[in-house]
Order: structure tokens, then sequence, then C-alpha cells
């Protein structure tokens, strides 16, 4: 979809920005074409094509820097753009860390971006009547007959997009990544008896357009909107807790943001000083399997150019890596690494189980039988997590069970506690993420966690 | 027939059309091409935004930027249903391709539906005495370091300073096969300000931050002074803070940012396309008693520089100040064009978008609600036990449910009337009709909190919330 001419574009504004008086340049030129079509009820309800570009110029100027961005790819148009960047980037103030990364830390195999085959062919048959189709085809609308309920909305949606970028700079590097997804989601919402509404919702995501799943959608979201029918209150305290793996990257996420050297230089990070320790239960082992073809989430090299490395995070509970970009490293004297996760995979644990053999496989069932009683989390509604303290309290929703069985669903809880304590708390990760996430985040399973109700 | 409104002179009209590089001739053969496959309406979003940043950190303004972003969105209804294609160049060809895109939606059959013009009036909500554009980047700095400068003084804990200073302008002209063309330049100035303290071997951050639709005289040694003030407010009860023993209990809302509460537990679930689908909690309940007597409940796109106000909403509709709750009775929704043609009433001038690449769907504005007769003192005088909130940071509502959460960031135990122990990071969790119900008294202390709150409801689009103090009898608040 990049074409040479927009090659040639970026190559040009390197060109015309250090003729302009700039060190050192990168520029990122970025394409995505989307199409979707939504029905409501049965019916087609909105259909929207989008085609985005951007090209987004690094500019690096006696110690200084600064960042920029346009959609207006016309040369005449760019280079008066670039010329006021240059000019900007003079007013600011020095920075002598801002520099492009060593040139041995690049990538230096990503020449046609397709080299991780996440770019589907098929991409480019498909037209409006198969997107229709697909859209057609998610609706159970005429044959959906809830029992004891009353079916209020469904809303699907098909979507299809490529993506394209081109990175480049002034150094030599130049790497390119094409992506295609096709993904298919489907909300259902339903009136109980008394006038109580529950909704649910599902979806698939994948690279392949084959791949693509999209018979049951509609059907498990309408199952999602009806187990949440009679949802009891329970009385705060202390459970175990289980979180679906639909929303585990709830906990996950605020792990990353602290060991990101950015958060770690502005005093921001509850994980400062935490790499080489044991912080969290030797059961917590987190990969970055940035390299792995045909999955989502895969990427030959981050932002800066630099190549990813398929590398432990935390393993056994020691955090083994923090997350530094070129400028980071020489803020922080720490060793420049990547800048920031790419495709973290969690690793399978049962507490006091050998789980060695990476292939064992531990199911949701598996880990509510193994847990007993407590409260199966399976959506988030608000909260937050102080950066600072790891402190964290969010709202939940989901579950209660009772001997590894799901008993009523509850609503208006809320957990608190503190990011370290909880994940030394770990007692099950499952082998269950779901294959279209570009997070391999399973099941959990937590002790001693706070609710309040 | 073809009619042009405009709110100040011909040549302003004609100012917009030549940013875009369009002509009459040129929108009226889209909109044809647009209406072409049997579409009941269709409009254009035409938008050309420049967004400028500085951030200061570790003691100096080293990093900064612009960015351009151009473009015209073509929206074609056939009923309530929606064609929507862009294209990120104004040329007829391209426009053309857009149009053709977007009229696909006309093709699926279904009822056609009637979309009646609006009554345009001239708003000037946001006029400006010096041009963000007109002003480069290092007229900036002294104010950055200004600032940086009073917060640091302020405290001796403060062992980190950031000061981001932004702002965008935005240049919009709309046009729909009614005939009516609008436009509007819109303003938006921030500053936001963290410090990073240090006490006794315990980290504590806080933030402090002003928006508005407004030019460059916001900024000042006014400003810097205010947020200095504010952003060491507080501190000492931070490092104090403890949370609280969670359950139900008496929550006493401050005046000011609790305003979140009125956004998350029913405004989101009065906007009109949620009750259109049926999906609401408050779906079939206009008339009907949400709140006890007395309450008035606004959201309101006519405050003068507030961060979520229009002189135009992005469907060309005039801004306009909407009562959703009146004495305690639900009286509107709020509307875009689609879900006043489906109620058969007049938009309320909520058609809202984050920019050219999304279409307009209901959103907030200011949101508020307006004050009632009690002493903010007594309200607090009154609990015996339970909690005071004053700092937050976000929230999130599940509509058909009613299920909402928002997050406080600091307040203080209640205990016999008096604020006692601050308590600080915990979540406060209710239902939306039933903590409406439960408001048992309402100060006389609204107060609009002017920070940099963006609602993410699919499109990120600027709001703001204001609230005067009030007591809910029971909320569930999460703790140790």
């Amino acid at each position: 979809m990049i074409n040479d001419n927009e090659i040639q574009v970026a190559r040009d504004c390197i060109r015309i920005a250090l003729r302009n008086g700039a060190d050192a340049v990168r520029v990122s030129l970025n394409k995505c074409v989307s199409d979707s079509v939504s029905t409501l009820n049965g019916e087609v309800d909105k259909v929207s094509h989008s085609a985005d570009r951007s090209l987004y110029i690094y500019i690096f100027a006696d110690g200084r820097y600064g960042t920029f961005s346009t959609n207006r790819l016309e040369l005449d148009e760019l280079e008066n753009f670039i010329v006021n960047a240059v000019k900007m980037v003079g007013m600011l103030g020095e920075d002598p860390c801002r520099r492009l990364p060593d040139r041995s830390r690049m990538e230096e195999g990503a020449r046609t971006g397709m080299e991780l085959g996440l770019f589907d062919e098929r991409y480019l048959s498909i037209d409006t009547d198969s997107r229709l189709e697909a859209a057609a085809r998610l609706s159970m609308y005429d044959k959906a007959t809830p029992a004891g309920c009353r079916l209020i909305s469904e809303e699907c949606e098909y979507t299809d997009s490529y993506d394209d970028t081109f990175l480049i700079d002034s150094q030599g590097f130049e790497g390119r990544h094409c992506e295609t997804t096709f993904s298919a989601f489907a909300e259902m919402t339903i009136e109980d008896p008394e006038g109580n509404k529950y909704s649910g919702f599902w979806w698939e995501n994948t690279p392949f357009y084959d791949k693509l799943n999209i018979e049951n959608i509609a059907a498990t979201a309408l199952d999602n909107a009806i187990r949440q029918i009679g949802p009891k209150h329970r009385r705060g305290g202390k459970y175990r807790m289980v979180v679906d793996r639909n929303c585990a990257t709830r906990l996950v996420s605020p792990l990353f943001t602290a060991l990101n050297a950015s958060s770690i230089q502005q005093k921001m990070s509850f994980l400062d000083g935490s790499r080489g320790q044991r912080i969290f239960s030797e059961g917590l082992t987190i990969m970055d399997l940035a390299r792995t073809p045909g999955k989502s989430g895969s990427r030959l090299y981050d932002t800066e150019g630099v190549a990813t490395k398929d590398a432990p995070v935390i393993e056994k509970g020691i955090v083994c890596r923090y997350f530094v970009n070129t400028c980071m490293s020489g803020k922080t004297g720490l060793e420049p690494t990547i800048e920031d996760i790419s495709r973290p995979c969690l690793m399978p644990y049962v507490k006091g189980d050998d789980l060695a053999c990476a292939e064992k496989e531990v199911s949701l069932k598996d880990i509510l039988k193994l847990c007993g009683n407590g409260i199966y989390v399976t959506g988030f509604n608000g909260g937050n997590c102080n950066p600072v303290t790891g402190d964290f309290s969010y709202g939940v929703e989901g579950f209660a069970f009772r001997g590894g069985r799901i008993i009523h669903p509850v609503r208006e809880m809320l957990i608190t506690g503190n990011m370290k304590e909880l994940w030394k708390n770990l007692v099950a990760a499952g082998s269950d993420a779901r294959e279209c996430a570009r997070w391999q985040i399973p099941t959990l399973a937590f002790e001693d966690v706070s609710f309040s109700a | 027939m073809e009619t042009f409104f405009h709110f100040e002179t011909m040549n302003t009209r004609q100012y917009y059309l030549d940013i875009f590089k369009v002509t009459r001739e040129e929108l009226e053969k889209v909109t044809s091409l647009s209406l072409g496959r049997g579409g009941d309406y269709c409009d254009f979003y035409f938008e050309n935004t420049t967004f400028f940043n500085l951030l200061l950190k570790d003691g100096t303004v080293s990093s900064g930027g612009f960015h351009t972003d151009y473009g015209v969105g073509i929206r074609v209804l056939k009923g309530e249903r929606t064609g929507y294609a862009y294209t990120e160049s104004t040329d007829i060809n391209d426009m053309i391709q857009a149009a053709k895109a977007a009229s696909a939606i006309a093709c699926s059959g279904g009822e056609s539906r009637s979309y009646s013009p609006v009554k345009i009036e001239s708003l000037d909500l946001y006029p400006v005495r010096s041009n963000w554009r007109e002003i480069p980047a290092d007229a900036f700095l002294p104010f950055l370091k200004l600032l940086e400068t009073k917060v640091f003084q302020a405290d001796n804990r403060i062992v980190k300073v950031i000061v981001r200073l932004s702002n965008s302008v935005s240049d919009v002209l709309m046009y729909n096969s009614l005939g009516e063309l609008t436009f509007d330049t819109r303003p938006m100035g921030s500053v936001t300000v963290t410090a990073v303290f240090s006490q006794g071997g315990k980290t504590e951050n806080k933030t402090a931050a002003r928006s508005f639709r407004t030019g460059a005289e916001f900024i000042g040694e006014d400003l810097a002074d205010e947020l200095a003030k504010e952003v060491v407010k507080g501190i000492d009860e931070r490092f104090e803070a403890v949370r609280p023993k969670g359950g139900q209990m008496s929550v006493v809302m401050g005046a000011g940012a609790s305003g979140i509460l009125l956004h998350e537990a029913m405004g989101h679930a009065f906007e009109a396309d949620f009750n259109r689908k049926g999906q609401s909690i408050f779906a079939g309940k206009i008339g009907q008693r949400v709140c006890p007597a007395g309450i008035n409940v606004v959201d309101d796109g006519t405050v003068m520089y507030n961060r979520g106000s229009g002189n135009f909403d992005d469907e060309g509709v005039p801004g306009q100040k909407t009562y959703m709750v009146t004495d305690g009775i639900l009286t509107s929704y709020l509307h875009d064009r689609i879900s006043a043609s489906w109620f058969g009433t007049a938009s309320t001038g909520n058609g809202r978008r984050e920019n050219f690449r999304y279409n307009p769907i209901p959103r907030m504005r200011a949101t508020y609600m307006e004050s009632g007769n009690s002493e903010p003192e007594a309200i607090i005088g009154s609990v015996s036990k339970g909690i005071f909130v004053n700092e937050f940071s976000n929230g999130q509502v599940k509509i058909g449910e009613g299920d909402f959460t928002f997050f406080v960031k600091s307040g203080f135990l209640i205990e016999n009337g008096r604020l006692t122990a601050p308590v600080k990071d915990i979540n406060i969790i209710g239902n939306g009709p039933q903590a409406l119900a439960d408001i048992v008294a309402v100060g006389n202390d609204l107060k609009i909190d002017n920070g940099t709150w963006t609602c993410g409801k699919e499109q990120s689009v600027p709001v703001s919330c204001g609230m005067p103090t009030v007591l809910v009898s029971n909320l569930t608040v999460g703790g140790e």
C-alpha cells in the first residue's frame, strides 16, 4: 500500500531536514485502510471506509529534539513543514540524551514488511459484498430466543484492515512492517422479567481471513449476557480471585508501565530498583515473544528501529528486564533494551505443581477446582493503579464460585490491594490465553484478595 | 434550494472555503453523488487542526512538536443507518470516491426518514485575543520555567516537576444536504503540572491542570500561581492517607470534580443513541422521576471558554444548554440529528466527534448539577459515619446495568460530622438510578472543574463536569 513515491517522500524528508540544520532524523510513514460493516438487530446499520496516512518526523538538532507529524504529504507542503520543525527544535532546551540508537542494535531483516507473515493476500480480494455477507453471518437476531428474558438489541460488526509502516532514519536504517487484521464483534443486550438489563459481548481477531471464525460470536455474547441475570451481593472480605483470560491484561499492564525506564527515571515506578530481585511469586514468568511469525503483536523492531528479542521480562518472580529506549538509557545509565513490551506471554503455573513441561494444559475449570471457593472476575469496571506505590482499586464483576463450581453472578464489587502483594499471591496461571490476543495472558488466580461490596 | 448560514461575514465563509480549497459548486456536486443511491441526508465535516505541545522535564523544555491533521468526513444517512468515509485530501476526485463509499449504505434498503433543518444562531463562546498559531514556541518557554520554579518553591519535598503545555486550533466547515453551511474555529489550551514529592522514603505525586477553549492569553503568571498552589495543596494529607475500611456508607461529594458522578452515573445513560436502541437503563423513562425533587442536571455546551463548549456541535447544530433532569424529573436525552429524528424532537446539539475520521454520535459537553440550598458544612455535619471525596481521576459505566465506578485520589473519613483521617486511592461503585435516588442533600456551591477531562466513548472528546457539594446516602467504597 505504501508505494515507491511515498517511500521517496520519506527519504526526501530526511534530506530536507538535514539540509535545514538537523543533525539526525527519523521518519515514520504509516498508512492504514480499514472497512467495517455494523448491524443493529440483524440489519445493516453502518458501513464505513477509512484510509489513513500519517508522517511522523523526529528531528535531532544541536543536542535538541522535537517530534512532528502531518497527514499532508505533498512535497511543497512538507518542505515548509520541516523547515518550521527544525526551527522550532532550535528553540528548545538541550537534551544530550536524545540521539538515534546505536546502529548495531537496529533490525536488519525487515525489508519488505512481510517477514513475520502477518499479511494475508486474501485481504486484496475482499469486497463490499463479502463484508456485508460476513456481517450478516455474524447476526443471530432472528434465531435468538433467550429463555426467560427478552432480547433488547443485538449489535454486530465485521472489520478488516491493512496497516503498513515504513521507518527510516538518517544513519541508513530502513524497516517495514505490514499486517492485516480481520475482526468480528457482537454485543447482546437482554432484559429480565423484572426489567433489569444485562449486556454481554464477544469477539474474534486474527491476521488471517480464513481463521476468522464468526459463527458463534453472537451466541457467545448472548450467553455472556444471560449468565449475568440474578446477581447477588456478596459480603466484603478476603477471597481467592480467579481472573478470566479476557480481562487479565488489566492486572498485567501496570507491571510493564512500572518496568519502563521512563517511569523509573521520573520516580513514578513501584518497581524502581527491582531488576535482578525476586519481587513476585516464583510462579510468575512473562516472556516477550516478539519475533514469533504469524502471531498478532509480533514485530521485528520497536519505534526506534531497535531489533526486538525473544527474552524473559520476569522469570520465576525475578525481574529480568526494564524497557529502556536510547534516551532513557542516557538519562538513567541503564543498558538500552527496547522501548516497550511487544507480545508478552505469561507462562502456565500451578502452585505446588511441577509445570516444567510447557505443554501441560491448565484450564479455567482446573483453576476453579484448584481454588475451590472465591470470586471469578470476568470484567473490570473502572479503577486505577497508583504508579508510584502500586496500590490499586478496581471495580469488578463476575461470579461467586464454591467447590470449583460457579454459583451466582456478583456485581458492584471492588478489589483493592498492592500490585507487588497481589502478584506474590499468584496461585495459578492457565495455559488458555486466547489465540486472537496480542498479549498472551491466560486465566489467573490469586489468594487473599480484598473485596469490598 | 441552498441556504448558507454564517455568524460573521461572507468573507469569513469564504475564508473557510479557501482553507479547504472547495467551492459551492463542488459541495453541491458531491452532495448529489452522495445521495445518488437513495440516501435521505448527507453531510460533510471539513477539519484543519494544528496541535502544538511542549514538555518541561528535568529542568529543561527539551521536548516539543507540532502536528497537522487535515481532511473531510462524508456521512450518508438512510433512515437511522450510517454510511461513512473520509479522505485526507479535499481534492474533488478524492471526495467523490469517499462519497461513493459512504453512499453504499443506501443500497442496503430499509425505510427512509426525513431530517429537518435547524435554526442557526450566532454564538461566540470563545473569542480569542491571542491566536496560538501566531506565537512562536520560544514565547512559551519562560512560562514553563516560571511554573516549574513556583512549584519547587511551594514545597521543599518536591523532587521532580513535569509541565506540559499543549494547544490546538481547529478550523471546521460543515455542509449538509439541507443546504446548511456552518463554520467555526475552535481553540483549546491546556497546561498540566505534575509534582513528585519525597518524604521519609515515601514518594507521592500530584497533578493539577487547566484546560479551556481560549487563546494564548490564557498563559500567564496568574495561571502559574494558581496551578502551583493547587498542586501542593493536600500533599500532607496524601502522605498520611490510608485506605479506609471498605463497605457501604454515606458519601459526600466535594464541589467540582465530583461531577464525574453525573457524567458516569447519569450522562452516558441519557445519551440518546443508547436509548434509541433500548440499551440504556433510562430507556423509556422520559417524564419519570429519577432524582429527588429540587434537583436539576444540565449538559451545557454554552459555558464561555469551557472545554466542552461549541458554537456548533459537529453536525452544525448550534451549542445549547440542555436540562436532562428538571426538579428531579427526566426531561430530555442528549440528541444528535439521528436520534432527534427518531424520537421526533429537535437535536440538543450533542452530535460530537473526535475528528473528521469519525461519524458524530451523542456526547456530553459540560455536565453539572445546579446548586441547591444546603450549606456544605452542614452537609458534612449531618453525616455520622462516611467519607468525603474531593479529587478524582477517572470513571466508567455499564450502560445497560447502570453500574458505575469512579476513582478517588483523595478525601477524608467523616466521623460524627467532622472530617478526620485522610484517605486515598479508592474506588467508589454504585448503580446510577439508585445513586441518584439516594441523593439527600445538595449544596449551594456549584463549581465547574476545568481540568483536562476527556470522555472516551468510542472516540475521545473534551468535556468538563461540575457539582455542588452533594450527599449520597449509600455507595460502596473500596477499602481494606
